[in-house]
């Protein structure tokens, strides 16, 4: 193994020390920030995820308070609560957790979100910003995954850069920041023809596809970076496992650094959450200050 | 000379034909007429003949072309709330403010104060955000125009490789996020990358968008390659004013598949995609179906 790992718990514990200090900052000044996690129904698997999202808001300073509705609520009711939240200065920023019934459009959820409470960075007009370069709340894994990048001995401006996969909320925001930071970037997907070829061109491979193995060593340039931003379940010799979408021996045989899974991208994810969280919450304060207080 | 030229005034000329017969189905069948209305603040003569053409061809189709012409010292508040009345006006569907704006008006937050649904340029961040997570939004006019003749000249754009080279709000990005959407493995060039050419003949479509006269090269072009040349530059050349697009088209041409030419190839589609937009935005707020093959 030639490859650094990265480390992103401590990542992470940097970003979170940062954020509980502004978080404490802006409570001095009476703008505690706050979080309010919606779920909806009876969702096993993501109360876990919504615990662990509480203790990391708690650990960096910043109030969370978990909602669970019942499976029968409808989309106009859903919508009525995010009205009340919008308009409550206590709310600081609003999760949706997912998965939601079928009746439940996540979109038109999104969509409902105060673009100045979108934590998540998953409203029109925050994924609108980071398109035009403009970063306020981007989408945390997205973000993560950049800002892990940034941390590598790597100059961005020109460097090559190729994103695997193309969803909304992580392949193309990832394109449009790196892209933003001065990056050449190639998007490839499942129609393209032959990802190797861009991949073993690229200084730097993101994949966030959700298929385990789907990069192996030999499509990459020697000494790249590679961000697995996959989270896979597999059975292993010891029973289910969890592991992202490289091939992680053959790719770390070849790259100069990779994500580990768990531990790279995951952890970060959170710690932008909660970034996003006092950022929200600083913004809503000085748009406050600006729209009816004069000092503070 | 090989390459097939790809005359966008033959191909507008259809578009707008396309969107005049269903104007007329609208009227007939509905009693609707499309509106159009065009705000231009100040005295710039490139904007005026814009302005001029654009009503011009409104009419033309057989939609209805509002214009209101303020003087250049307008204020903020009074073009605002000039936007605010057509928002609310049900027969305004599209709404164009001409840019650039004088220098004591910001842009961004009059073009945000757009209704989204009407903002038939397709800048409103709103729009921009929906384009980029895929979902329905009003694209950019001289984008959408280049995906229509793209579509025309290849049938499925599904695994080509695009290399789009400059990262403007109003061309690069939305032009590369249409051609993810048509599922083409898409690399964003522009001033900072490191290998320009060598990115370039890469490409099954090559999209110029940077503003520099004659930088693209028949060196730099795949053979068999469609290039779409967006540039329109104003040069001097034995003594006379020539438009000039950002592909050097005599070299280009003898290497491309399909090219096409400055003037007579992007620009006539760029109305002609306002129309469509206009006829688009009055579909949908009149919840009827929108038109085949006039958006993306």
């Amino acid at each position: 193994m030639t490859a650094t790992l990265i480390d992103g718990r401590a990542i992470a514990a940097r970003m979170q020390a940062e954020t509980k200090a502004e978080a404490e900052t802006l409570a001095t000044k009476g703008w505690a920030p706050r979080l309010v996690s919606i779920s909806v129904g009876d969702v096993a698997a993501a109360e876990l995820y919504v615990r662990n999202q509480q203790r990391q808001a708690e650990a960096a300073g910043v109030a969370f308070e978990a909602r669970n509705y019942p499976t029968d609520i409808s989309l106009e009711q859903l919508t009525g609560v995010l009205a009340g939240l919008n308009a409550d200065p206590r709310v600081n920023g609003i999760i949706i957790q997912r998965p939601l019934p079928a009746h439940i459009p996540v979109k038109a959820l999104q969509k409902a979100v105060h673009p100045l409470k979108d934590v998540e960075g998953m409203h029109p007009s925050s994924i609108g910003n980071i398109v035009y370069n403009d970063l306020a709340l981007g989408p945390c894994t997205a973000v993560a995954a950049v800002e892990i990048l940034k941390t590598l001995p790597l100059k961005v401006e020109g460097l090559d850069v190729c994103v695997i996969g193309h969803s909304e909320i992580v392949g193309k925001p990832i394109a449009f920041l790196m892209m933003g930071l001065g990056a050449t970037v190639t998007v490839c997907h499942h129609m393209t023809r032959q990802v190797a070829v861009h991949s073993r061109a690229a200084d730097a491979v993101f994949v966030a596809v959700g298929k385990p193995g789907l990069v192996r060593g030999d499509m990459l340039k020697p000494g790249a970076a590679l961000i697995d931003i996959g989270i896979n379940r597999v059975d292993g010799p010891n029973g289910p496992r969890t592991v992202g979408d490289a091939d992680f021996e053959s790719c770390a045989a070849t790259a100069g650094w990779i994500t580990p899974v768990p531990g790279g991208v995951g952890p970060v994810t959170v710690a932008i959450l909660m970034k996003n969280a006092v950022l929200a919450t600083r913004m809503q304060m000085n748009h406050y200050r600006a729209a009816f207080a004069a000092a503070g | 000379m090989t390459a097939v030229v790809i005359d966008g005034k033959a191909f507008a000329a259809k578009v707008r034909a396309q969107v005049a017969a269903h104007v007329a189905r609208l009227r007939e069948e509905q009693g609707l007429t499309p509106g159009l209305a065009v705000v231009l603040v100040g005295e710039d003569p490139a904007s005026q003949v814009y302005v001029r053409n654009k009503g011009t061809q409104t009419v033309e189709v057989g939609m209805n072309s509002y214009e209101h012409k303020l003087p250049a010292d307008t204020s903020e508040a009074d073009l605002l709330a000039l936007i605010a009345r057509l928002n609310a006006d049900p027969a305004v569907h599209g709404i164009l403010v001409q840019l650039p704006l004088p220098g004591h008006l910001n842009s961004d937050l009059v073009i945000n104060s757009i209704d989204p649904a009407k903002d038939v340029d397709g800048f409103h961040i709103s729009n921009v955000g929906l384009l980029g997570t895929g979902q329905k939004s009003m694209v950019p006019c001289t984008p959408l125009g280049c995906l229509m003749m793209l579509r025309d000249h290849h049938g499925s754009l599904a695994g080509l490789n695009a290399v789009v080279v400059g990262r403007s709000n109003i061309v690069g990005k939305p032009m590369a996020q249409l051609l993810l959407g048509d599922s083409c493995t898409v690399t964003i060039a522009h001033s900072r990358t490191k290998d320009l050419a060598e990115v370039c003949r890469r490409a099954d479509i090559l999209v110029a968008a940077v503003g520099r006269p004659e930088m693209i090269t028949g060196d730099m072009v795949k053979p068999g390659a469609t290039v779409i040349d967006v540039g329109i530059n104003r040069i001097e050349r034995d003594g006379k004013a020539k438009l000039v697009g950002d592909v050097h088209y005599a070299s280009a041409a003898d290497v491309a598949g399909a090219i096409t030419p400055v003037p007579g190839g992007v620009g006539p589609m760029t109305i002609a995609c306002l129309l469509a937009n206009t006829l688009t935005a009055c579909c949908r707020a009149n919840a009827l179906p929108e038109p085949k093959g006039l958006t993306a």
